[in-house]
Parts: C-alpha cells; structure tokens; sequence
C-alpha cells in the first residue's frame, strides 16, 4: 500500500497547493490603469459630532486619507497649463445624519482668492466631470458643485449642467471652512446625508457615488488671480462612498458555508464507506 | 506515473505555472479570474478523459476514495486526510467571507476603449498627401494642442495626464491609433470624449471635443503628425477586410 500513501499525501497537499494558489492568484489581480494612488475617497462611520468647524480636530488626523492627483485645466478654454496644486489628499467621515470631507493640499501663499471645489453627480443620471457638459450620444445629468472660497468664509451650493451654466441654489445645503498654515490648505466641507433638494446629490450609506475635484491658487500676480474662473487644477471623477452600519448577519452565512461543507465532507465519506462494504 | 490521478494532478499544476509565469513573460499577465476559469476547464476534462471507461474510472477514483475514508491509513496520509478535511471548510467560509463583506473598492468598470465610429465617419479617408510639410505642420499643431495630455513624445505623458481617468491614450502603445484607422481617429478627435457611446462612459473622458476649435483640415495634419510622431501606421481597409 506505498504507493497509495504516497498517493494520499500527494493528493492532500495537492488540494491545499491548489487551494491557496488559487486565492493568491485572486487576491493578487493588479489594479487596471498604472499606479494612481487612490480610487475612492471614504466616509468613515464614526459617533457623535463631526468636527466640521476645525480642519485640525484630533479626529482628521486619526483617518488615513485617500490622494488623488490634479491636473491643470487644458480639456476646454480659457485653459491653463500650470497651476499650484498638484495633489490632495481627502478624508472623509459621517455619523448618520451628517457628512464632512476634508481636502488638504499645499499652496505656498494664503490669498482671498484661494478657492476649492468638489463636484457630484446627481441623481442615476451620468454627467461630464467638466461641469456636466453636453454629450452627444448620452443623455447627461447636471452637477452639484460645493464650493470654498476663502474670501467669502462659506461654502456654496451650486448646481451646473454644460459650460457657463453654473449658478448658485436656492436652498443652500452646503457649509465649509479653511485653515492655511505654513503652506497647507485644510478645508472642511459638511453637509446632512440627505437633503430633500432634487439639485443635490443624496449620500446614502453603502451606495457609490461619483466625485471630483477643483482648487484654484488666488495669489495675486500683477494685480490678478493667478488662477480663476475655468483656469484651475482638475480631477476627472473618482468614487466616494459613505461607510455602512456593520452587517453582522454575514458571519451567519460565513458559519453556515462552514457547517455545509463539513456536513458534504461526512456525508461523502460515509457514502464510499459503505459502497466499499458493500 | 501510470496513475490517471497523478497525472491530472501533474496536467493542473503544469497549466498553473504556465498560465501564471510562463505566459506573462511574452504577453500581459493575465487575471486571476481567468486562470481560474482555465484551471477549473482543464480540471474538468481530465477527469472526464480519464473516467472514460470502467477501469479508468476505478483507477482515477480509487485512490481519491481510500484517501477519503481512511482505511488502512496512518502517518503522513492520516495528518493529510485531516488536514484536507480541515481545510476545505474552512476555504468555504473563507469564501462565503470574502463574497459578502462589504467591498472598500467601487464596482469596476468595464469602459469600451474602441467601440464602433457613428456611420458618417465610416471610410472617410485623408484629403492630404502625405508630405513632410503636412507632417511637419501636423506636428506642430498637435504640440500646441495635444501634447499637454498626450506627450510631447506622443506617450501619454503629458504634465496634464496624471489628473485624469481614463488616462491619455498612449500612441506609441500598438494597442492605440495602431489598431484604428485615420477616419477612426477623426471621429474621435473631432468628437472627443463626449462623442463616446455609453460602453465608452463619455462622462469620465477627458478628451476634448476639437470640432468647436479646430477646422477637420488641421484635425487631418494633426493625424498624420501623430502617426509620424509615434512611429506607427494607420490600419488600411485591406488589413480590415484580412480579417
Ligand atoms: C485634456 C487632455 C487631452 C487633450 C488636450 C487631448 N486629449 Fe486625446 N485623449 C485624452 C484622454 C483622457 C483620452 C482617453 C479617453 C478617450 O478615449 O476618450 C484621449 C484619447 C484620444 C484618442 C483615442 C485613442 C484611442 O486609442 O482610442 C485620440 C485619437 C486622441 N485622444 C487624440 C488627441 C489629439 C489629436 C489631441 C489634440 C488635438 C488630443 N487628443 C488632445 C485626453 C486629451
């Protein structure tokens, strides 16, 4: 019977080598599309308030951000080939009721001017991350713009389908505030989940949602914005998605898979057992 | 080896290593998705192949049988046989796990790269003889107007490229403007990103829409610079009918 032995082993470590490659080889798929740093930005669940007044609240610092990387806007005019920001990082978190997102990017002068953006689809409807424009054979939806800027010490709700339509809401949503400290912006925008108001994007937790990006460097060169209006870094869309309340009744299923596959196993074992007697 | 067992066994673990780190060393890797799916093809006929007949089916299936139960079993076998026993339910679970727990990555998006032209830009051919003045001109529009996004080296690297995704196209890759023909890229060039059919998501291109900017003479230069400038040739109708 040696050589059945030598079969059982090999057999068995066969099963396990089969078993683990195959996972490997699963968990080991390259992201598609060259090494961007991230994909999506989340929105940690966390208790209590969120720290939407203070860009430098403990809580930021405790989430591990997402980066993306900006690029000067040349997809329509007036373009811009160079501009200040070149990457941001954003964290994000929610507690049920309300949401904040935090962008945090270098710029090397503090300035009125200074501005940031974040822009959402709205709706199921698929819209240009250029602000919603035209497309030729795709019916496409508007955008929802919140936007900062440092002078104006708010944040604004604006809405935008197509290229000079953009326009503030009637029913303001959207609050936000910046910190600049040594080169680095910190700019928190908040808003509640839901908003009952068709123009905006509705952030439900566990659903994807598209976002993007924008920052202009107001410093003053010659007595103008250095960056303004269309002349602006740009992101086109990523993903964000506001985490879910935990569902435990996945480890029900995660045990039940167990106890079927070890049920398969004895009754298998039994079945040849008394075929052999037989 | 005269087993039928071993020799399957031999067969998967031969087209694993191959399809995993032989076959990327000439082509790009492939997705594990894939592998998988080859693993489990040549898994499959193996055992049907070597189950064909009575004999086969007692010789490839004895052993598996006899390791299963246990019989006449001790050492080595007998801690395999348990660890098996082990293991399986537990990849079970391991996989009920990794199917249900909530995902950080969004869905993935299967973005068409080159879905069909509209109609009115099928067969359209260049108006301009390939001259060196046209070539030269052509490159230097697409300097101007291109090279931001797409490199000046015609490689998709452009200082504007790392903001977007999609990424610029690479046209020195041969699974770009290689693959297409002129009138392809016209259509592309002249509609951009948002003349893309929904498989080809318009809303995530950055491509812009040169018709508003640029007359088709220039868009036809622009071509033929591109060409030059990447080192590559335009597919041509007989290479399309070839196939
Ligand atoms: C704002 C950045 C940007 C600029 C400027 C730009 N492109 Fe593009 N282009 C892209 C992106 C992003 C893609 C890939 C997505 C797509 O196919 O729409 C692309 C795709 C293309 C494709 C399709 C290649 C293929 O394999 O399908 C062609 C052709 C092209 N561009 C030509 C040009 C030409 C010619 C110019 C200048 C007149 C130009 N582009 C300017 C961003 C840009």
């Amino acid at each position: 019977m040696r050589r059945e032995r030598f079969l059982g082993v090999a057999l068995g470590t066969f099963l396990i080598a089969i078993g683990l490659g195959a996972s490997w080889s699963v968990a080991s798929d390259q992201p598609p599309e060259g090494k961007i740093a991230s994909v999506a930005v989340r929105l940690y669940l966390t208790e209590g308030s969120l720290p939407t007044d203070d860009p430098n609240a403990a809580s930021w610092n405790a989430i591990q951000p997402s980066e993306f990387n900006l690029a000067p806007q040349v997809h329509w005019p007036d373009r811009i080939q160079e501009v200040t920001v070149k990457t941001v990082k954003v964290r994000g978190m929610h507690n049920g009721q309300d949401l904040a997102v935090m962008v945090e990017y270098e710029d090397p002068t503090e300035s009125p001017a200074d501005a940031a953006a974040l822009e959402f689809m709205v709706g199921d409807q698929k819209a240009h991350f250029a602000h919603g424009q035209e497309m030729i054979q795709v019916e496409g939806g508007p955008v929802n713009i919140w936007y900062w800027k440092k002078a104006d010490g708010k944040g604004t709700d604006m809405s935008a389908k197509g290229f000079k339509t953009i326009r503030a809401q009637d029913q303001q949503d959207v609050s936000a505030t910046g910190v600049w400290q040594g080169g680095t912006w910190r700019v928190v925008f908040s808003r509640p989940l839901a908003t009952g108001d068709e123009h905006d994007v509705q952030i439900t937790p566990g659903e994807w949602r598209s976002i993007a990006f924008a920052f202009w460097d107001g410093e003053l060169v010659d007595g103008e914005a250095r960056e303004k209006g269309s002349q602006k870094a740009v992101s086109s869309w990523w993903s964000v998605r506001a985490e879910p309340t935990p569902d435990n009744s996945m480890y029900g299923y995660v045990v039940l898979g167990i106890a079927i596959a070890a049920g398969f196993e004895f009754f298998l074992v039994r079945k040849i057992r008394r075929g052999n007697h037989a | 080896m005269k087993n039928p067992l071993a020799k399957a066994g031999i067969l998967l673990v031969g087209m694993y290593v191959f399809l995993k780190f032989i076959l990327p060393q000439f082509t790009a890797p492939l997705p594990a998705s894939l592998i998988f799916l080859y693993l489990a093809l040549t898994f499959a006929a193996s055992t049907i192949f070597f189950t064909m007949s009575g004999a086969g089916l007692e010789d490839f299936m004895g052993p598996v049988g006899r390791f299963l139960t246990g019989e006449g079993q001790s050492g080595i076998a007998g801690t395999a046989r348990i660890l098996v026993f082990l293991v399986f339910p537990l990849l079970v679970g391991w996989q009920t796990y990794t199917k249900l727990a909530p995902s950080d990555a969004p869905p993935a998006e299967n973005r068409t790269i080159h879905p069909a032209p509209p109609g009115e830009f099928v067969g359209l051919a260049n108006p301009f003889p390939k001259t060196q003045d046209n070539i030269m001109m052509g490159k230097g529009l697409y300097a101007a107007f291109c090279s931001p996004c797409h490199g000046a080296n015609f490689d998709g690297k452009g200082p504007a490229a790392p903001g977007f995704n999609p990424p610029p196209a690479n046209f020195s890759d041969p699974g770009t403007i290689a693959q297409l023909q002129e009138a392809y890229l016209f259509w592309r060039i002249k509609k951009g990103g948002v003349g893309l059919p929904i498989e080809g998501m318009p809303w995530k291109s950055a491509m812009p829409r040169w018709e508003f900017e640029l007359p088709d003479d220039w868009i036809w230069k622009i071509i033929m610079g591109e060409y030059d400038g990447a080192h590559q040739s335009p597919r041509t109708w007989e290479e399309e009918e070839e196939e």
